[in-house]
């Protein structure tokens, strides 16, 4: 057994005190002397931009990678919605400790409390931030903010930015970013992909990078390491996560001694456009704000391959509203998610392909006029024509869900910091404030609240209490050689396979075990299959991947043969997280863990962790380490939506 | 219900192995192209094929695939993001196109857009225009409440509206004179219509014209073919508000 | 000074000064069309008027020199905007289509009907400006008879065709740079652009329709 211990940190006193006591106890480096450090930001996401600008403006120099040719085309860009805060703008209700309250439950009770109360907190400086920044939210007439109520929250604490809330702000980040590209304290890397994590004598001091135009490995050395890389959903191939978007430096910091918790905690957004075909590369999310007036049916009977306009009202279920009578159609997104899935397992799934279900909109346009519904979901419904080439004003669309946001990621304490001294992890990267869920709105919250407002304090207190300012490791120690060489050595080996299956294949193959056995609702066989097939997958791919052309110059196929690779071993951990867990909560639902009416059934007394999971070495089985979640200031509930 | 046929194409594509190097137009011929994938699903189908038969497949730019980042490029039959209004690349799907149709794909062509590979070109230059002053200059912490400032929905509408730029360059790639004016003006736009960007109003679009002029983008002729190829229908009323702009900033500032 | 020279080469500056330049050439022509309308009144209108022009040697020849430079500028400019905008793209397009929802006729031509006004200036100035000197008394003034000049000129069929043609060049040419020196200017509104892009429209056809009529008159009197 190893030695780590998780030690979360989290400060003495009461809840609403913990963050400010915190601060104030957190050593600081002087003014002066943070221009002596260097932190490397991978990713420009929420998370990875406004951290890299605020470190920045803080003085520090920063070094920020992406994979993209521009830090701006990040996959936050992508997130509609909205961002909550409990500004109470509306005078509805909110407060902050409303914030925290709801996204604690709605996290299914296996978040760390106080890390959610502290998002709460901040949540409101990020408005005021944006809002600085330009951001153009949209306004009421009388030029204050606009909010809306999102995902069934019981009040309007959303803001947003028509639907491209995630673009907006993200851009907010980007140009404060490129603010302090202009005076020099950015240094921006575009177009390289972090290939290996470098620790020396326990310290995070540098990362292995491959340019993914030239073909060429690079070192850099820091201070610190912030990976604000994002979640792992592409390990089903299909998501609506970004066609880049990997869990691959996670998955080296993993290897360099990070935690990984909670890995099989994964969103399924039930308003998706279905599957097509064999050759779909990506699943699109339509917000679910379509659920505010759309009704979700299948045909009473199996097998029914009418069109929807020919199936009388009577032949029809509205198996959300007959479920769930007093939430109907805006049960939460797992519920919503895990009944469509029941429809299509039962043969009553619609459309070409059977699985998919209709999301109404004839009721609405009867109710409000087709010109009302076309206010509230025009770019939606242009959206859904322009992809499925169907007019949902007339015939119902069709829904399915996705995969979407993983709540899983590094382990970390209260600081941000993983189980590797000087390796943070922000964002959707690391797993403590959603806990098996995450509420709508509330990802562009985390990222931001991470990068504008926690790290700052956090990172200069790592500085000051390690006695960094002397204790420096330039990119010319041998551990740095190692993990260059090393870098190199499994880039070489991915392309001197030369077998016969393309790397697409692979992934696509894994994708389909996953979303099979480590989907919407998993159970104990299925899991022990899973994690033998991916075993089984992963020793094909080393031994048959195809990956032709060479390591100089652009080489797509490359690139993802190596983030395939970590898939296969990130995705049996997933399958052995999700057996290890034997409840059900939020969007992990074991068959084993329901209720009479089958409804989720959490174990508060056995499962009420953090699973944390230690790398112990390829094909090895992996370290469980227990963080035991304590709630102090709200009780614990089962949901119900009936 | 679905409407799905498959198509046989001929493709015409640029290929260029880098930058220093020539690069020629190259034919291919695929099969099987569902009507229901999306242009770019179809190139991965026909990278898959390259892949399989041994060839080098065509490198392009894409991320998000759902219209939003504006990573995706490519000149489809002479136009940015292909025929469809207000679409990228990436939601171009190929039922808009007939079985036994010729495409030719090119990457964007500007001199301050050089090739990378393929169809794969580096789009620094637009970055380099917002470093130059496409920011409100407010450190993380200051800020004030935001309903503080008000902004009347009029001009908060007109300014998302700019805002609304995902920085794809069709704008650049469409303009016979490779003019980045349409992009450059979409963020002087948001920023002089806010509250917020009056401070720095003056010099900000003194800057970033004098960036972009010196990055060796074209000038504008008003033909309006950026507005017409841009995905996201920024109106080139934002490129009479930057001009308006730079007069009004080149005869009030001091230096 | 640096400032401003850099100011003055910036590239919205080079296309307000085109516009500017233009502008001014388009309220000449009206000018122009209204002093030559008195050609429907008969000679005598027509060649007073064209004396009293001339005969203030200080302002005439001011005139003469503003309008030179006012066009030499606007056609300097709109050269080497062309070589700038060349070289923002040295490796053309295998293909390149207009989308049919942005440029237009007379916008993507601009560079080719500049440059048929060009030569249609030269010409108009030597056959006219510097053409045959008649002289004539009306009212007892002594006085060049443009009117007669006119008469013979267009007494060629393939004289008023070149004419025509020409105008139908300035017509196409001005139907979008006015309304782009608007733009350039930075003049815009949603409710007044659109009228400003129909009156350039408007504009241009006028001057085609009514520049076009002179040689047709005149050729009808050269009859009799």
């Amino acid at each position: 057994m190893s030695n780590i211990k998780l030690d979360s940190k989290v400060p003495e006193g009461k809840l609403s005190e913990k963050w400010d006591n915190h601060k104030f106890k957190m050593k600081l480096v002087n003014p002066a002397n943070k221009r002596k450090f260097k932190v490397i930001i991978v990713g420009t996401g929420l998370a990875g931009g406004s951290a890299a600008a605020t470190l920045a403006e803080l003085g520090y120099n920063v070094e920020s990678f992406c994979i993209q040719d521009s830090p701006r085309r990040a996959h936050s860009i992508a997130a509609q919605g909205g961002v909550n805060a409990a500004k109470n703008y509306p005078n509805d209700g909110d407060s902050i400790w409303r914030l925290f309250y709801d996204t604690v439950k709605g996290g299914d009770y296996r978040s760390r409390e106080a890390n959610v109360y502290r998002l709460a907190q901040v949540a409101n400086n990020i408005i005021d931030q944006c809002a600085a920044q330009g951001v153009p939210f949209a306004r009421e007439y009388g030029g204050t903010l606009a909010n809306r109520s999102f995902g069934g929250a019981q009040v309007s604490r959303t803001f947003y930015a028509r639907g491209q809330t995630g673009q907006q702000l993200l851009l907010g980040a980007y140009s404060s970013m490129m603010k302090e590209v202009n005076k020099g304290k950015i240094n921006v890397h575009t177009r390289k992909e972090m290939v290996e994590l470098v620790v020396v004598e326990g310290k995070t001091r540098g990362i292995i990078t491959r340019d993914i135009v030239t073909g060429e490995f690079e070192k850099h050395a820091a201070d610190a390491v912030l990976l604000c890389t994002g979640g792992y959903g592409n390990v089903y191939f299909l998501s609506t996560n970004a066609m880049t978007s990997n869990g691959s430096a996670a998955w080296k910091a993993y290897k360099k001694g990070a935690c990984f918790a909670n890995p099989c905690f994964t969103q399924i957004h039930p308003t998706c456009i279905p599957v097509h075909g064999e050759n779909q590369s990506k699943l699109t999310l339509m917000s679910e704000s379509l659920r505010n007036d759309g009704r979700v049916w299948v045909p009473k009977k199996q097998g029914d391959t009418r069109k929807p306009s020919e199936i009388p009202e009577e032949e029809r279920d509205y198996y959300l509203e007959r479920k769930y009578p007093s939430f109907g159609n805006l049960v939460p997104r797992d519920v919503a998610s895990r009944n469509a899935k029941e429809a299509v397992d039962d043969g009553r799934g619609v459309g070409s392909t059977g699985v998919a279900v209709y999301l109404d909109f004839r009721d609405a346009i009867k109710r409000d006029g087709e010109q009302a519904i076309r206010e509230r979901y025009g770019n939606l419904f242009q959206m859904y024509e322009r992809i499925t080439d169907e007019d949902p004003y007339v015939v119902p669309m069709r829904i399915y869900p996705a995969v979407h946001y993983t709540m899983g990621g590094l382990w970390v304490d209260y600081n941000l910091q993983t189980t590797v001294p000087g390796c943070f992890a922000l964002g959707e990267a690391n797993f403590s404030d959603h806990g098996a869920n995450r509420l709508g709105a509330s990802a562009l919250m985390q990222g931001l609240a991470d990068g504008y407002f926690v790290i700052p304090y956090t990172l200069g207190n790592y500085f000051a209490s390690e006695g960094l300012m002397t204790d420096k490791v330039a990119d010319d120690h041998p551990e740095f050689e190692k993990a260059l060489t090393e870098s190199k050595e499994r880039f070489n080996k991915l392309l001197n396979i030369n077998g016969s299956r393309t790397v697409d294949s692979f992934h696509k193959e894994l994708g389909k075990i996953m979303w099979e056995y480590v989907g919407m609702s998993r159970n104990e066989a299925g899991l022990k299959t899973a994690i033998e097939k991916i075993a089984k997958l992963r020793s094909e791919f080393w031994k048959d991947v195809k990956v032709l052309g060479s390591e100089v110059g652009v080489n797509v196929e490359l690139e993802k043969a190596n983030r395939v690779a970590d898939f296969l071993e990130l995705g049996e951990l997933m399958a052995r997280d999700a057996l290890e867990r034997r409840e059900s909560c939020g969007g992990h639902f074991r068959e084993e863990s329901q209720t009479e009416e089958n409804e989720a059934k959490r174990d508060d007394e056995n499962f009420c962790h953090a699973a944390a999971w230690e790398y112990t070495g390829d094909n090895q089985v992996p370290n469980l380490h227990k963080e035991e979640l304590k709630y102090e200031n709200v009780e614990l509930t089962q949901r119900s939506y009936k | 219900m679905s409407n799905e046929k498959l198509l046989s194409l001929n493709l015409k594509i640029w290929r260029q192995t880098g930058n220093k190097e020539k690069g020629e137009m190259v034919d291919y011929r695929l099969e099987g192209v569902s009507t229901e994938a999306s242009f770019l699903e179809m190139l991965d189908q026909l990278n898959e094929e390259l892949v399989e038969k041994g060839q080098d497949p065509v490198a392009f730019d894409h991320d998000c695939r759902e219209g939003i980042c504006g990573m995706c490029s490519l000149m489809i039959n002479g136009q940015a993001h292909g025929p469809e209004k207000e679409t990228t690349t990436c939601q171009l799907h190929m039922r808009k196109f007939n079985d036994g149709d010729t495409i030719v794909i090119e990457p964007w062509r500007a001199k301050a857009f050089p090739v990378i590979k393929d169809l794969m070109v580096d789009r620094t230059a637009l970055d380099d225009i917002i470093a130059a002053g496409g920011y409100v200059n407010v450190n993380t912490g200051n800020a004030q409440d935001a309903n503080a400032i008000l902004v009347g929905k009029e001009n908060a509408d007109l300014a998302m509206d700019a805002a609304a730029c995902i920085g794809c360059a069709a704008c650049v790639a469409s303009c016979k004179n490779a003019s980045a004016m349409l992009f450059a003006s979409a963020k002087i736009s948001q920023l002089a219509l806010l509250p917020q960007g009056q401070v720095e109003r003056e010099q900000r679009v003194i800057n970033m014209v004098e960036k972009m002029d010196e990055l060796g983008f074209g000038n504008c002729t008003n033909e309006a073919e950026c507005e017409a190829s841009c995905p996201k229908g920024i109106d080139i009323s934002n490129i009479a508000r930057m001009n308006r702009e730079y007069l009004k900033a080149i005869v009030k500032t001091k230096n | 000074m640096k400032r401003l020279w850099l100011y003055l080469n910036s590239s919205i500056v080079k296309k307000q000064i085109m516009g500017f330049t233009g502008l001014f050439w388009c309220i000449f022509l009206l000018g122009h069309l209204v002093g030559n309308s008195l050609m429907f009144v008969g000679p005598e209108a027509f060649n007073t008027y064209a004396y009293k022009l001339t005969s203030n040697k200080a302002f005439f020849y001011t005139a003469e020199f503003v309008l030179l430079f006012f066009f030499l500028t606007h056609m300097g400019m709109a050269i080497r905007l062309t070589i700038e905008n060349k070289k923002a793209r040295p490796e053309g397009y295998y293909m390149k289509q207009a989308t049919g929802r942005g440029s237009t006729f007379a916008s993507s031509t601009m560079p080719y009907t500049g440059m048929i006004i060009l030569i249609f200036v030269i010409t108009h100035l030597l056959h006219f400006r510097f053409g045959p000197v008649y002289m004539i008394t009306h009212s007892g003034v002594e006085m060049r008879d443009v009117y007669r000049v006119l008469i013979e000129y267009f007494s060629s069929p393939a004289a008023i065709a070149w004419y025509i043609f020409c105008i139908a060049a300035v017509g196409v040419h001005t139907s979008h740079g006015l309304w782009s020196a608007f733009q350039s200017i930075g003049f815009s509104h949603p409710r007044y652009t659109p009228m400003v892009n129909c009156v350039s429209k408007i504009y241009g056809a006028v001057v085609f329709l009514a520049f076009s009529a002179l040689p047709i008159f005149c050729y009808l009197q050269g009859g009799n």
